[in-house]
């Protein structure tokens, strides 16, 4: 007989996925049991790949930028050589934060509880006094270096690290979900940068809230009603052009969603209507041009299309009418930090870097007019997942019964997903929300059986 | 107009318009402002450095319109917007009013703030604090915001900032 797990929730049932019953249920104690939070971060914050940052923030030799990996604090940094490094950021010797900065450029990292130092690769330059240290040679004959993170990898200027050995190549890791960071890096031949002016900000629920409705099309029609109406009033009073769009005619609007392996996933809108149909990069003609020869025609076409893209587990890159990328940070059950910038293609025109600096503004960020509605529903959901005699929640099953029998557009962007879903504006597929469900399961089971041998 | 007149009328006009947030009277609030009147919060790019240019840099809020801060009224008056759902309930108090520069009719201002919030839903209370640096104009005998630059200094923001509570 096997030994129950001393773990006192029973992790397999928390996700209930029976797809030949077409059950997909989460119990709602996976957004609030303490005991749920510590796993996710030992066996998936702590454990997979994640992303940590831009190359461009570190573009010159000893560049560097501090963050988190789950609750560890890392330090991603560009040695002399122009090599990427990550370590820990934390002294061998007393463990004080060897970087206490958010961003800079140093040489040498110099401790400043007792003076150890480290080059920009995090090696080991001195134990401070270490001749009248009284040291055993052992001690001396021991290496001081950073502890460096277990893997480190960039795919086109993102870059992500794991804690862990013991995780597939990132190629792998990525998949077809690589082709869908490829529509956003290439949306400028030098690849993309940081607009300066990250904006952080916390809400009281769990970050699988911001997860779940960076993919969900469904909620925007009533989530941003009061959006909607700004944008009306903007329109009927002439503040705004006339809806516009980029889509031929014989296309249909309509929304779908694709998945792949590892718990990424895309969510993806065609409108010919709203907002969406302003975008920086298809202002000019010319850079319409060279976008569409440089990448094809199918490419830039989805270029202009919504794409809200997750990798699973900290990153979502939203675009819109402009660019957003988003990593979050879970602090507690009920409580998630959330680091926002506005990407762009490096070397853009002022015209069109001011206008996707406006359209961001306008609303992501908890001072924009869209951003702040979701994150007030994220604290009501906290808030309602405390019902637990409620039971299951009924949020993943539209798009269960597809309602045609092939996906219209893997082909048209080269991608063989996992999974796919595609139906009306109104759909709103929740299919999507599964994979990485799935996955978050997968990675719990595994640090279970892990931690209990 | 002296010193001492220009200090009055502009610690008068923050007084006028925390009184007119904190009671909800936006009508009134946004009479305080010219209708090109730019209502800027800036970000951060650093520990120490704000943004500095609104057109290669974000900013938390940038609005060269009164009609822009009219928009984020509509949202909230729509009943659409769950942000609003309750509104939090706020103090805004607004010292240290140093009058940097006056002329007939135009005085430029720096003062402190901070606006107290009560979420009511939530029953968590939060305070917002930093600096405004602010021109106001006469014009038909009323005095109206021709700029107004609001720092906020802790930046980390929890869920939700809009006009009402910075």
């Amino acid at each position: 007989m096997q030994a129950r797990p001393a773990f006192a929730i029973d992790v397999a049932a928390v996700v209930d996925d029976r797809p030949a019953e077409g059950v997909f249920r989460v119990r709602r104690e996976a957004f609030t049991s303490p005991e749920i939070f510590d796993l996710e971060l030992a066996h998936i914050f702590e454990s997979t790949w994640v992303f940590i940052g831009l190359e461009s923030q570190v573009r010159h030799p000893h560049d560097f930028v501090t963050t988190y990996i789950g609750r560890q604090p890392v330090v991603l940094s560009r040695a002399a050589d122009g090599s990427l490094h990550c370590f820990l950021n934390s002294c061998r010797h007393r463990g004080a934060m060897v970087c206490p900065t958010r961003a800079g450029n140093k040489k040498m990292h110099v401790c400043r509880y007792h003076g150890w130092s480290y080059d920009s690769a995090g090696r080991s330059l001195a134990v401070a006094h270490i001749k009248d240290g009284q040291y055993r040679p052992e001690f001396q004959c021991a290496e001081h270096h950073l502890e460096p993170v277990a893997r480190l990898s960039s795919y086109r200027g993102f870059v992500f690290a794991s804690l862990s050995a013991d995780v597939p190549p990132l190629e792998e890791h990525l998949g077809g979900a690589a082709r869908l960071l490829d529509l956003v890096v290439d949306q400028g031949p030098q690849g993309l940068e940081y607009v300066p002016g990250e904006v952080r900000y916390t809400f009281a629920a769990n970050w699988k809230f911001q997860f779940e409705n960076g993919l969900d099309f469904y909620h925007f029609a009533t989530t941003h009603a009061g959006y909607v109406e700004v944008l009306n009033h903007r329109v009927a009073t002439g503040q705004m052009p006339q809806p516009r769009t980029y889509e031929d005619e014989a296309t249909p609007e309509g929304v779908g969603s694709y998945t792949f392996p590892y718990g990424h996933a895309v969510m993806y809108a065609i409108r010919k209507q709203g907002r969406v149909h302003v975008r920086p990069i298809a202002e000019d003609p010319a850079v319409r041009e060279e976008l569409r020869s440089r990448v094809g025609a199918d490419a830039f076409k989805w270029m202009l299309r919504q794409r809200n893209l997750t990798i699973f587990p900290n990153l979502q890159v939203v675009d819109i009418s402009s660019l957003q990328l988003r990593v979050w940070r879970p602090l507690a059950p009920d409580l998630t930090e959330i680091e926002s910038h506005c990407l762009a293609p490096v070397g853009e025109s002022a015209r069109a870097r001011e206008m996707r600096i406006r359209h961001y503004e306008d609303f992501f960020n908890p001072t924009g007019l869209g951003s702040s509605d979701d994150n007030v529903m994220y604290e009501l959901c906290q808030a309602g997942y405390e019902a637990r005699s409620a039971g299951a929640t009924q949020g993943y099953e539209r798009g269960m019964a597809p309602a045609r029998p092939d996906d219209p557009y893997s082909r048209e962007l080269k991608i063989q997903p996992d999974g796919w879903a595609y139906g009306p504006v109104t759909f709103g597929d929740e299919t999507c929300l599964q994979a990485g469900w799935r996955e978050w399961k997968r990675l719990l089971l595994k640090g279970l059986s892990r931690a209990s041998r | 107009m002296n010193e001492a007149e220009a200090t009055f009328i502009a610690a008068r006009h923050l007084a006028r318009e925390g009184a007119l947030l904190d009671r909800l009277d936006w009508d009134a609030w946004l009479e305080l402002y010219r209708e090109d009147a730019v209502y800027w919060v800036p970000g951060w790019i650093d520990e120490d450095t704000q943004t500095s240019d609104v057109r290669t840099q974000v900013s938390l809020i940038y609005h060269t319109r009164r009609d822009e801060l009219l928009d984020r009224i509509i949202r909230i008056r729509s009943r659409k917007s769950v942000t609003a759902m309750p509104l939090p309930r706020t103090t805004h108090s607004a010292s240290n009013v140093l009058v940097e520069s006056f002329a007939p009719g135009r005085i430029a201002a720096t003062a402190a703030f901070v606006v107290h919030e009560h979420h009511p839903r939530h029953r968590r209370s939060s305070t917002l604090f930093g600096r405004y640096d602010f021109e106001i104009v006469e014009e038909g005998g009323a005095w109206r915001y021709a700029r107004k630059k609001i720092v906020l200094m802790n930046d980390l923001i929890p869920t939700i900032v809009d006009f009402y509570n910075i």
